[in-house]
Parts: C-alpha cells; sequence; structure tokens
C-alpha cells in the first residue's frame, strides 16, 4: 500500500509537471508556481507541511473535499514597490493552489494546521477505518 | 567509554568557504535610495540554524535546516531542501557594516545594509540666474 501511494503521488508531481510544461495550468498566462510539500503518515494521521515563506497564515486557504486536501494561497509581489530598483528576483511570487490525493480517509472536521518559520502544518487524523489495527494471531 | 563532544562542522571551517554541499535559497536584491535590502526565503529555518556575517566586504548567509524534530511516521513525499544552505554576495564598498540589520519573519530572512553617506543620491540645485 505505501509503495502505491507513492507511486500514485509521483504519477500525480509528473501530471503537474507536465500540465506546466504544457502550459494547460497557466489559463491566463501567469505562471503559477507550487510550494513545495513533505507528506508523512503515521499511524493516526497524514501530516502535510507546505513551505510558505512571506505568506501570511492567515490568507491560506485549505480545504478537504472527500481525500483531496487542497491549499491555496497568494504570496504578494512587492517587486513593483516605488523606490526599489531590483538587482535579482529569485523569490516566486504570485498565488499558488496545490492539491494532493490523501492516502487515506480523513476526519475532516478535526484537520489542525499552524504556521511556523515559514512552513505550514497540517495534521489530517485518519477516519477510524482507515486506522492500522494491529490482528492479534491466537495461538493453541 | 565517554562520549566525545561534537563541534558543529560548520564552526571548524573558515568563513568564506562554503560547505562541501549545499542548497541554495532564493534571493531578491534590492536597492532604495538609502539601503540595499538582501531578502532569502528559508522556510523552516529558525535563528539559531542561521548565521549572517559579513566580511572583507562579502556577505555570507548559512546554516542548517535539521531534519524535523519528532518523527513524522513514514515519508511519502519529501520535496523540502534539507543539509546545509549558503549563499555568498560581494558588496560594493562603502556599506557601513556596523549598521547592517538581519531580521527572520514568517521563513523569510531580510539583510538591510546602510549605505554610508558618501553613496546616497544627493540632488543638485540647479541655479537659476
Amino acid at each position: 500500500m505505501p509503495a502505491a501511494t507513492l507511486a500514485s503521488l509521483r504519477e500525480e508531481m509528473n501530471d503537474l509537471l507536465n500540465r506546466f510544461w504544457t502550459g494547460t495550468a497557466e489559463p491566463f498566462g501567469l505562471a503559477e508556481w507550487s510550494p513545495p510539500l513533505d507528506v508523512a503518515e503515521t499511524d493516526e494521521a497524514i501530516i502535510v507541511d507546505v513551505e510558505v515563506p512571506g505568506i501570511d497564515p492567515a490568507t491560506l486557504d485549505i480545504s478537504v473535499t472527500g481525500d483531496v486536501l487542497t491549499i491555496r494561497g497568494e504570496k504578494h509581489d512587492q517587486t513593483g514597490q516605488e523606490g526599489r530598483n531590483y538587482h535579482r528576483v529569485e523569490r516566486r511570487y504570485g498565488s499558488f493552489t496545490r492539491s494532493l490525493t490523501l492516502p487515506a480517509q480523513v476526519e475532516a472536521d478535526k484537520v489542525d494546521a499552524k504556521a511556523h518559520f515559514g512552513v505550514l502544518s497540517i495534521r489530517l487524523p485518519k477516519k477510524d477505518a482507515a486506522r492500522l489495527r494491529k490482528v492479534e494471531i491466537k495461538a493453541d | 567509554m565517554t562520549k566525545t563532544n561534537e563541534i558543529p562542522v560548520a564552526a571548524q571551517r573558515r568563513a568564506g568557504e562554503p560547505p562541501e554541499s549545499y542548497f541554495v535559497p532564493a534571493t531578491d536584491i534590492y536597492e532604495t535610495a538609502d539601503e540595499l535590502v538582501i531578502t532569502a526565503d528559508l522556510p523552516g529555518i529558525k535563528p539559531e540554524g542561521l548565521s549572517v556575517t559579513v566580511e572583507d566586504n562579502v556577505l555570507e548567509i548559512r546554516g542548517t535546516l535539521g531534519a524535523k524534530a519528532e518523527s513524522p511516521g513514514e515519508m511519502l513525499l519529501q520535496e523540502f531542501a534539507t543539509g546545509e544552505f549558503y549563499r555568498a554576495f560581494q558588496l560594493p564598498a562603502d556599506f557601513d557594516t556596523d549598521k547592517i540589520q538581519a531580521a527572520l519573519k514568517q521563513g523569510v530572512l531580510t539583510v538591510r545594509l546602510p549605505k554610508s553617506e558618501r553613496l546616497r543620491p544627493r540632488r543638485i540645485e540647479v541655479k537659476i540666474e
């Protein structure tokens, strides 16, 4: 199961990259960016960490629909501010949407998110049915 | 057996020398009339894991982004850059290095280098005769 999950995540990534390169992910010609994710699974929960440096956590939008987690946000472009003469712009600005198919069913109303040092950490508790249960083997 | 005290690797190296392997944080540089400002995305980096130095007009940003404190279980996807990071910039002369300020907010490092009096733009009044 974990191997399959990893494969599906990778597929999703590839899809995303393909869409990016073919341009279909940019409906209005605005290059969207997507922040890096770390995804971990424990017995009780799925933990998704997102790099959101320079974004006010209060402006982030997190939603869970079925088994899809979506994170939306915007990093305000300050490069146009008056009086600033830019020598180098490497940081990415603009809005982003990142969706992820979760590897287990989660309790959507018990999702907890907090931001710390530019990293958003989302904890999605698994539904009881999705939790790992150890089956004891009875020996005679 | 006594355990030897581990010295952080970064401390053993001479300043001005990049680590053997490192990642490069995305950086913006802009100038205003009064200062040069360098901003770098450093998500997840805490002040204790970061060092900003200026020596011989070279500004160095370096540090380590360690693994997460608590074991998060099985990693399914790992896109965060981890390990050591390093960035160095040659600064033009005439910065007031004593007045350099660095701040970390929401994962963004901002280094402000005030220009010395000589570098500031001066308005020259044209006298009308």
